[in-house]
This record gives C-alpha cells, structure tokens and sequence, in this order.
C-alpha cells in the first residue's frame, strides 16, 4: 500500500476534496506536484511522508471526513456500517471542516455536489454576512464561472476573451492572464460568449478558451504552461465548458450543438497538453470509444454503429451532441459521467431515428475513454432537450437497499435517480410542470412522447412545456448529504414552436425553428426547487420572477446559496426554504457561487455577477425585444428584463464580520 | 342621354383611362447585376477622415426600391442563415439589425462591405459564397427591417410564418445611429 | 350530306391536332400504367358512354326544339297530352336521378380503391419546392433513408405510399399514368397510394399554380422491377465517390469553393444544404431543373452560369465562373453517377 491513491481508495475517502487530489491527480506521487498542491490543513506545502505515515494520517481523515460528509458510500467502501448522520457535520470537528477550506473546481469535488462542509456561516448567523470587497473583472458578458480559491488566492475566469485572474484574499489582482481568443470566435457562440469555469489541480490552472483551445497556466505566476487547440471555429466550434481534471487527464468538451457540429470529448494529457484520447457522441462506435466493455442497460443501445445507424445519410457529421456540461466522476468505479447534447438541427426532420448517442450519458473510463453504458433520456430529440446537465454521484437508499446513484434533473423536465453502475433508470419524476411527454417508461427507459404536440415543418405547435431551454438548462444543482435533497436551480418555461427547413452551412447556424418562449402556468419564469429523490418530491420550492440561471451552493451550516437574474445573491435555510439573506449586485447573477475558508480561519461566500447566457441575452448583446424569435425565442419571456437589471461582471467576496 | 352629359362622360373615360398610365409596374430583375459587380463609390466606415471636408457621399442600393427584390432578399436571408443569428432582425449570436444602431455604418455600401468581407467580431465573410447581386438584395432587405428609406409599399408584409413580429410594413423609419460600440468595446 | 374528300381530309387532320399534344405517351390519362390510373380511365370511360348518349339525345332534342319552331309546337291543352307530358317528365326525373346514382356509386366506388391498396408500402415523402420536387425514402433502419431530387425510382408491383408536404406554396402532385391529382399543402400533410404495374418512365407534373416557373416543374416516376430498384437504391445510399483524377479534383473545390455550398447537399462532402435539391447522384438523372433540361455536360454548364436565362424567376442564383473551373465543375457533377 505504497500508492496514495490506493491509500486513499482503500480508505474510502474518495469524495472528500483533500484525497481526491491525491487519489487521482497523480497515477505517480510525483513529490514536486505534491509539493505544489494545497494541503489539507489548510494551507503549506504537504509534508513528504513514509507509506505508513500516510497511511495512518489517512486513516485519521477518513475517520473524521466520515463523520463530517456523512456519505454512505464512504461508509461501505471503507467497511463501517454505522448509518450516515446528517448531524455528523455539526459535530465535525476542525480538521474536517480545513478539507473543504478550498474549492479547487467549479461541482466543487469530483461528484458535483457543490457541498461545502464549512458551517461558519449557517442558518442563524448568516443575516449578518457582510460585503468583503468586489472586484470588477472588466468583461460585461454573461458571467457563468465559479470562483475558485486555492491556498489564499481567488482565480476567476471571464467570458470572452477569456480573462483569468490571480486575486488574493484582499481583493489585490496577483496577476492577469490573456489567452487573447479569436475576436471571429464570438460569432459561432450560441448562446452568448460565456465560460464556466477553470480548474485547479497540482499547482496549475485549466480551462477552455471559446476559439476552442485548452489551456494549463501556472497557479503561481500567471505564465502560459501549455495551450491546446481542440477545435476549429470554421466549423462551428467553441468551447465553453469547465473541464474535469482527473487521473492525469483533462477532460473538456465542445459547444456549437446549434451549428451543424459534431460532438466530442477529448482527454488531453494533463502534463503536456497531447490529446489521449477523443470520443465523438456519433459515429461509428470506433469514434465513439465504445468496445468490448460497452454494456448499456436497455436494449436499443445495443448492436453495432448505431451511431451512424440512427441517422440518415450523413446527418451523423453534423448531428450535435456536444458536451457542454459539468462531469461528475467516480473513483471508485473509475467512471466519468458525461451528458451528452443535443442532436442537430433543431427540426427534427432532418434527422429520422434516435440518433444516437445525443441528448443521453455516456459513462466512461477516464484512462482511455472507453464507454461503460448510456441511456438516452431523450431519443429523436424534439425540442433541443440537451443531456448535458450534470450527474451529481450520490448514494442513496432507495426501498430498503443501497443503491450508487446519479442524480440528474434533465431538460425534458424529469429528475432521473439512476444506477451509476448499470446506467438503469430507478425513477424518472417530473419536476417542473410538462407535457411535451406523457412519462417515462421505466421497462424501456424511453419517455412516452405527447404525439398531439409532435411538430413537423411549417407547423406551428402551440404550449409546449418545458421549453427549449428545459426545465433545468445548464445552471448546476447542489446536493447536501445533510438534508439529504438536491437544490436545483431552474426555470418554468413554455413555447411555441414551428419547424423551418434547416440547411448546412458549416460556421454557420443549423436550427431550422421558430421558437417563442413564455412563462409557464404560475406566470413566473423561475424555480429554486429542493428535492427529494427518495420521496421523489420537492420538499420545498420557491418561485423567482425570472429563470434562476445561477447554480446552487450548499453548505455544512444548511445554508443554501443562489443567486437572482435581477441581482439578488439569496441564502435560504436549507429545510424549509425560507429566505434568510440577501444581498443586491450590480448586475444579475447567473454564475456558480462558491465558499470557502481563508488563512484567517473565515469562511467566505464568493459569487460573480454579470447578466447573460442564454435567457439574459437580451441585456448582455442588447437585443431587440419587438422580434420576439430573437435569441432563439428565449427574448420573448426575457422582455422585461433590461426593466430590472444593466450589464456586469464583478466578484462578490462576503464574510461575517 | 342628353348630348352634354354624353360629353362629360367620354371626357371623363378617357381622364381614368389616361390616368392608368401613370402605373407604373414594377419590373422584376431576374438576371440582375452581373455577379462580378462590386459596389461602386467608396463609402467610409468612420465619420472621420484626414484633409479637407468631403461631400458625403450617400450611396443607394440598386434595389431599395424593389419589392421583388427586398421579398427576395427577405427569402435569402433565411436561406443563407442570416436569421440564424440575427434572428428576424431582433438579434441573437448577432446584433440585432431592426433598430437604429450600427456598428459598421447603416449605409448600403457598409451592409454590402459587412456581409461580404466580414467583420472582426463574428461576422462571417460571405464573399464569394454569396453573388454581389444577392448581397445587395439582402442590403435592401436589412434596410428595410429598420424602414431605413426603403418606401413602406416596398417593405414586407406579414410573413407566413409564426407570428413573432410585426411585418417591416408597420415598422417607423428611424434615423440611424453610428459609431456603436462593437462588442469588443464593452470588454478590457 | 356528302363532303369533297379534300374536305373530308382536313376535317380529320384538324379533329387529329389536339392529340398533337400528346408526342409521347409518356403523361397520357389513357395510357395507364398502374391499378388506379386505370381505375380513374375505366371512370372516364364509363362516364362518356353515358354522358355521351345523353349529350347526343339532348343536343338532339334542342336542336328538333329548335327547327320546329313555335307554331307547330302548339299542341292542344287536352287532359290525354298533358298526362302524357307529366308522364314525359317524371320519367326524364328519375332517369336523371337513376343515372346520377349509378354515377355517384361508381365515384364513390372509384375513390375508395383508389385510396389505399394492400400491400406493404414504400414509404417516399414528396416536398414540394418553387420549383424542383424532394423526395424522401423511409425506412425503419435511420441510415437507410435517402433523399434524392425530382425522380421517383419505385418498384414495379409494389404499392408505394407518398406523403405529400410543401415548403412553399401549394403544389399538386399528377402523373397522369399512375394517379389523379393531389396537393402539397405547406404545413399540412398528404398522402397518396401509387403503384406501377408496368416498368417504365412516367412523366408527372406540378398541377396547382405554384409562381413564375410552374410549367417547368415536372418529375419522373421510374418504375423498373424490384432487383433493379434495389441496386439503384443501394447504389443511391452510397456518398458521393471522392474524384479520382484531377479534373474532377479541381470540380469538387469549384464546388465547394462557391456559392453552390449554400444550398445543396453532395454527401460524402461538408456540405448540407437542403435549399436546393440533393445532387449527391446528379449525373444519374435523366433531367436537370426539374424536368426542364436534358442531363447533358453542355445544359449543365448553361444551367450553373445562367439558370435565370432558362428558368427566370428561379432561385439558383447565376455563377460567375472562369472557363476552366465551370469545365471541371461539369465534370465533377456528370461524374457523380
């Protein structure tokens, strides 16, 4: 037991932020890495270490995360059955808390629970959070990323042109970062030129340009340590999404579902920035990495090819199904889990068949790509319901037994509890207001499509819900072990829909549909929904007038953050819902709020605002609200919006005081 | 009939049917400009240029006054996927073309430069793919979507389609505005 | 009533000129060459011999009204004429009645043979554009669909099912071989059953006024036994070959170099237009703008540069090729089989 990782693994401390660095960063324990990396307590280089040391230390942690995370797979990979507690984090004791004094990726640990075990702020104190200080990142586009904090310094990434920034925990700028991105970029961008998000991981920094380069920059001084080009914008490419880091790999997908492309995930070697390995979302299962060990579920996604199969012609080389979203990953499996997007274009008719593999989930070896399954939530996708949103790994006990799930609320508008090592779906749930299908049937794994609203060329269907966007687009949920729900941030959206013919140009648009949104039955447009996937219930639910485009934090003090398209940063009590702060921004927030713990023992609550992406493109590239198509139909449920809030783009810091 | 009103009457037949004369119909240019036209006069992008004051020069596309050719427009820019961008003028991963802002100039020899050369911040360069003579059958049409002195009888009706907004029929003329910022401007 | 014989000729030769317009018969409603055609011909026939007769006693009686002029059509006001006439009368009724039924029935009857045959269909989407015919070719296996332009390739025996849609404005559907009329509607679908008994090349044409160049939309239904259709539909699914010498070399990048690119489709290329028809198996057509020219290396180049000349109005936009490039255009096209 020489191998830290194994250590780790063994342990069962897999999901605590500190050892997964450790577990999977570094298939070698490379001691200059090592050195590099923030600690666990809190803040200096890690001591170098016999085995056995480590191990013992190890064995410390993992006792004490266990009490703290209260996650039951920990408790069964490492062999204790004592139940998980949901009062383990209120007796957490300081050690553990220190863990998760960092956030070193936007999901916040490898199963994208945006869980923070920090409970400095909680739900009595934290009336009386204060402002620390802002800083303005200069970019007045959609601000989507989650602030990042490792050891005493804030990275924070813009949109285009893709600005990354050193700021310590004063507020001071360290340093500055250009990747100066092709201006021509911003044109080939669908839904505004927005970024999610940079990674941290053993003294670097990665993140994706939208020219579709991926770029490694030494956390330390802000230098350039490789660049990467993983797409080409003539075709349509972009990339906007946070990639994963993860056994040497950095992982990142491509945008531009809405621009004829075809869909891929790339693993980049983490040292050198060499492609390891890319796997395309159609195609013949050669491109799509699926071989011996692929074993999906359900039986239509099994046979040969079936991603040139379920495609007519050659739709498949320009069908979509990108890969935009957040991954998730399990160590213990050894299996990413990637949502899939849409298939392209938008009219359905161009593209008979289920067109395989868009808007569904691959479950993947990180090491060599290789498909282990994938459902399909939406085959023969109708209505842009992309499979992107993210995968949040949880263990639940679901009728008496112990079951490794996957938590995604889809875009069709049902919460999915599947098995993460099967790719079965346990239960499929509506969470939002829908009939664009009438359920899903669990025998099949297929939804039962609402043929009265099936729309075909030149027809204008009326009332479709969820609309295009979804009932949940891209803004990610939060779970906490503690209260056992999932905070999901998302909207109540209709539309009007009408099939145009879509024609090819590459670099060009590739939709072929009119679309009118508006908001659904309740007239509000937004939804911050706590979950029950047990219950398969909300526990509770507030309504926001506007999409709730802002991922969701949850926290060890069972608070849970979010933030407001008209520039409310809230905090509500994480069991009842209720409100218990909020604070006003300048400018609307669709970021992914973050905390963590400084140097100084505080706990701080970072968030960006700075409206746009999709639903606040209309403030964000100043549209014209009297064509009610813009923006994809998105502008029609927006036009009230520049009523409430103007452009932005700065760093929110607060503490108690 | 008496003689008078007899008079009256074929003076009066004959003044209508003289006035029918004035119909002109309006001609429909299947060929076109040659494709190889380019656009004539030079028109500037800035309001700004060294030496003595020049004339301005107001340049007028060959087919604002068509409306045949502003429909064919209104077609083509579905068809080459302007509207994927610009939406139906409204904007979208593009600006939006049915107000009174313009980046690149609001003039016909502006619109014809933008769409076939391209600008820096995302606008493709269509020349090339698109003849000349298509180019300037979309000028006109995106003029018309701000009723930019397209004549109201020129600009389109009510579409076919979902109603998503109101035809460039009903649209007021507005007076453009120049030197907006590009997108580029609102960042460091 | 006899006529000089030089009359005589010319009377014939002038009854004869109508038919002029029927050259080939190859869109003759009297030739049919499928189940349905005939059905709506042996209609046509039925409906003359009755309406014929009819016409005649009528045209008859008008004429004996006519010659015989009032004075002698006095006839005296007696209860026996007028039992008579009344008799006359009634009798007229209900013939009219009794032949309007039997003409009734068989109509109905007519249409509902005509509206489905047994059978497994093919199943083709037609889609109508101004002004060239799409079409669609399903099949439950995704990869096997095909989308081909203004020619119908079927299988002789075998019914086939058309659905009917239109992007545009309303067309119609006839080939008068195989089937009446029905239209394609825009945002609305139809359908049609067809089916060839005979192989052969059936002309069809747009029968609903669809704008300037709606004379010069026609298409071809091809009916050629199953084996043969099978390898035309085989040879159909494959992408275009890549060009193998250079001027086809330098074709393909003429093509994908101009405006071509923004409407039509060659699979087998980056290119995805759907504006235009599909020209991925061009070369193996038998016309060029639907129906309008000969598939021939010299009509292509005349179409590429200046289609406005021959189809004004139509939306294929003029090319302002050099010589070279449009020779290697041609070239590449033709070779696309």
């Amino acid at each position: 037991m020489d191998d830290p990782r194994r250590t780790a693994a063994d342990l069962g401390t897999d999901h605590c932020r500190r050892p997964e660095r450790e577990t999977v960063a570094h298939p070698t324990n490379q001691p200059v890495n090592n050195q590099a990396a923030p600690s666990i307590d809190g803040g200096g280089p890690r001591p170098s270490r016999g085995a056995a040391s480590k191990l013992l230390r190890a064995g410390v942690l993992a006792a004490a995360l266990l009490a703290a995370c209260g996650r039951p797979a920990r408790e069964r990979a490492s062999g204790d059955t004592k139940p998980p507690s949901p009062s383990g984090l209120v007796a957490s004791n300081g050690r553990a808390v220190a863990t998760d004094g960092q956030w070193v990726r936007p999901t916040g640990d490898y199963a994208g629970t945006r869980f923070s075990g920090l409970d400095q702020i909680n739900a009595s104190n934290v009336r009386g959070l204060r402002l620390a200080w802002t800083f303005s990142t200069g970019v007045l586009r959609g601000q989507e990323a989650a602030p990042l904090y490792v050891d005493g310094t804030i990275y924070v990434v813009t949109p285009f042109p893709n600005l990354l920034y050193a700021i310590g925990l004063d507020g001071t700028l360290k340093w500055t970062y250009r990747p100066q991105p092709m201006t021509a970029a911003q044109g080939v961008a669908c839904c505004d030129v927005v970024n999610r998000g940079v990674v941290y991981d053993a003294g670097r920094l990665f993140y994706n340009t939208l020219d579709a380069q991926t770029v490694a920059v030494d956390a330390a001084t802000g230098r350039e340590v490789w660049r990467a080009r993983v797409g080409d914008i003539n075709i349509g490419e972009t990339v906007t999404m946070a990639p994963l880091v993860v056994r040497g790999k950095v992982i990142v997908g491509n945008s531009g579902g809405e621009m004829g492309v075809r869909g891929w995930l790339t693993a980049l070697d983490e040292a050198t920035g060499k492609v390891a390995w890319r796997a395309y979302a159609t195609g013949p299962d050669a491109d799509v990495l699926i071989g011996p060990g692929f074993h999906p579920f359900y039986p239509q996604d099994r046979g040969r090819d079936l991603g040139v199969k379920t495609w007519p012609g050659d739709a498949w080389k320009i069908g979509g199904g990108t890969a935009w979203g957040f991954l998730t990953y399990d160590p213990e499996l050894n299996l990413l889990f990637a949502g899939v997007a849409n298939p392209g274009p938008w009219n359905a008719e161009a593209r008979p068949g289920d067109n395989k593999w868009t808007a569904g989930v691959f479950a993947r070896n990180p090491d060599d790509g290789q498909a282990a399954w994938y459902y399909q939530y939406n085959p023969h996708d109708l209505w842009d319901y992309d499979g992107i949103n993210e995968n949040v790994v949880v263990d639940l006990t679901l009728g008496g037994r112990a079951r490794k799930t996957l938590l995604h609320p889809d875009r069709n508008g049902y919460l999915y509890v599947m098995d993460r090592t099967s790719g079965e779906v346990i239960s499929a749930t509506p969470f939002v207001h829908l009939n664009s299908t009438l359920g899903v049937d669990l025998r099949t794994g297929r939804p039962t499509e609402n043929q009265a609203l099936h729309p075909s060329t030149g027809k204008v269907v009326r009332g479709i819900c969820p609309a295009a966007p979804g009932a949940k687009d891209w803004q990610p949920s939060s779970w906490s072990p503690r209260t056992q729900l999932l905070y999901i941030p998302h909207q109540n959206l209709c539309m009007d829909y009408e099939g145009v013919e879509a024609n090819y140009i590459a670099g060009t648009p590739y939709v072929g549909a009119n679309v009118k949104m508006f908001a659904g039955p309740g007239g509000y447009r937004g939804l911050f929904t706590a979950w029950d996937p047990v219950k398969r219930r909300p526990a509770w639910q507030l309504t926001e007038r506007f999409p709730v485009w802002s991922g969701a934090l949850a926290t060890a003090g069972d608070v849970v953050f979010y933030g407001t398209m008209d520039g409310f940063f809230k905090a509500v009590d994480a069991r009842t819902g209720r409100l218990l702060w909020q604070f006003k921004t300048g400018s609307g927030i669709i970021s992914q709020p973050t905390t963590f713990r400084g140097p100084d023992g505080r706990q701080y609550v970072a968030v960006l605002d700075g409206v746009g992406g999709w639903s606040g493109a209309i403030v964000a590239a100043g549209l014209d609200a009297r064509d009610s198509s813009s923006a994809l139909g998105m502008i029609n449920a927006m036009k009230d919006l520049p009523q409430y809030t103007t452009k932005g783009g700065s760093l929110y810091v607060f503490a108690l005081p | 009939m008496t003689r008078p009103i007899r008079v009256l009457a074929l003076a009066l037949s004959t003044a209508v049917l003289a006035t029918t004369s004035a119909c002109k119909r309006e001609t429909r240019e299947f060929r076109g400009y040659p494709p190889s036209a380019n656009p004539g006069s030079v028109v500037q992008d800035v309001p700004l240029a060294p030496g003595p004051r020049q004339p301005e020069v107001t340049a007028r596309s060959p087919y604002e006054h068509n409306a045949y050719a502003v429909s064919e427009g209104k077609r083509l820019f579905g068809w080459y996927n302007c509207s994927g961008c610009h939406s139906h003028g409204g904007g979208g991963m593009g600006p939006p073309l049915m107000d009174d802002e313009w980046i690149y100039g609001s003039q016909p020899e502006n619109i014809f430069e933008t769409i076939a050369e391209g600008r820096p911040n995302g606008m493709p360069a269509f020349g090339g793919r698109i003849g000349n003579d298509d180019i300037w059958k979309l000028v006109a049409y995106v003029r018309s979507l701000s009723a930019l002195d397209v004549p109201q009888d020129v600009r389109g009706g009510r579409d076919d389609h979902m109603q998503y907004k109101q035809p460039e029929q009903e649209e007021n003329p507005t007076r453009p505005k120049r030197s907006t910022l590009p997108p580029a401007a609102t960042q460091p | 009533m006899t006529l000089p014989l030089r009359a005589r000729r010319w009377a014939a030769a002038a009854a004869l000129l109508p038919l002029a317009a029927c050259d080939q018969r190859v869109q003759s409603a009297l030739d049919p060459a499928g189940p349905q055609a005939e059905r709506i011909r042996r209609l046509m026939v039925m409906s003359i011999w009755i309406a014929a007769p009819i016409a005649v006693a009528v045209t008859a009686a008008v004429v004996w009204a006519a010659l015989r002029g009032r004075d002698s059509a006095h006839v005296p006001e007696t209860p026996r004429a007028d039992r008579r006439m009344a008799a006359t009368v009634a009798g007229l009724v209900a013939a009219t009645v009794v032949v309007l039924f039997v003409w009734m029935i068989s109509d109905f009857s007519a249409i509902r043979s005509l509206s489905k045959l047994d059978g497994r269909p093919l199943a083709v989407t037609l889609v109508g554009h101004q002004w060239w015919w799409e079409v669609q070719y399903h099949d439950s296996v995704a990869s096997h669909q095909l989308t081909t332009a203004n020619e119908i390739h079927i299988p002789v025996g075998r019914p086939v099912l058309v659905t009917l849609e239109s992007r545009d404005v309303i067309h119609s559907f006839w080939v008068p071989r195989l089937h009446g009329k029905r239209d394609l509607i825009p945002g609305y679908t139809n359908r049609i059953w067809l089916r060839a008994d005979k192989p052969g090349a059936f002309r069809g044409q747009c029968a609903e006024f669809c704008g300037q160049q709606h004379a010069n939309m026609a298409l071809w239904v091809i009916a050629e036994p199953q084996a043969r259709f099978d390898a035309w539909y085989r040879a159909q699914l494959q992408p275009a070959a890549a060009p193998a010498d250079s001027t086809r070399i330098a074709g393909q990048k003429a093509f994908l170099g101009n405006s071509c690119v923004m409407c039509h489709t060659i699979r087998g290329t980056p290119t995805g237009g759907r504006n235009g028809p599909d020209l991925t198996h061009l070369g193996g057509r038998r016309t060029l703008a639907a129906g309008t020219l000969p598939n021939t290396p010299g009509h292509l180049g005349g179409w590429v540069v200046d289609p406005q000349g021959i189809k004004p109005g139509t939306t294929m936009p003029p090319n302002n090729l050099r010589p070279d490039e449009l020779r290697a255009l041609i070239a590449y096209l033709e070779g696309l089989k």
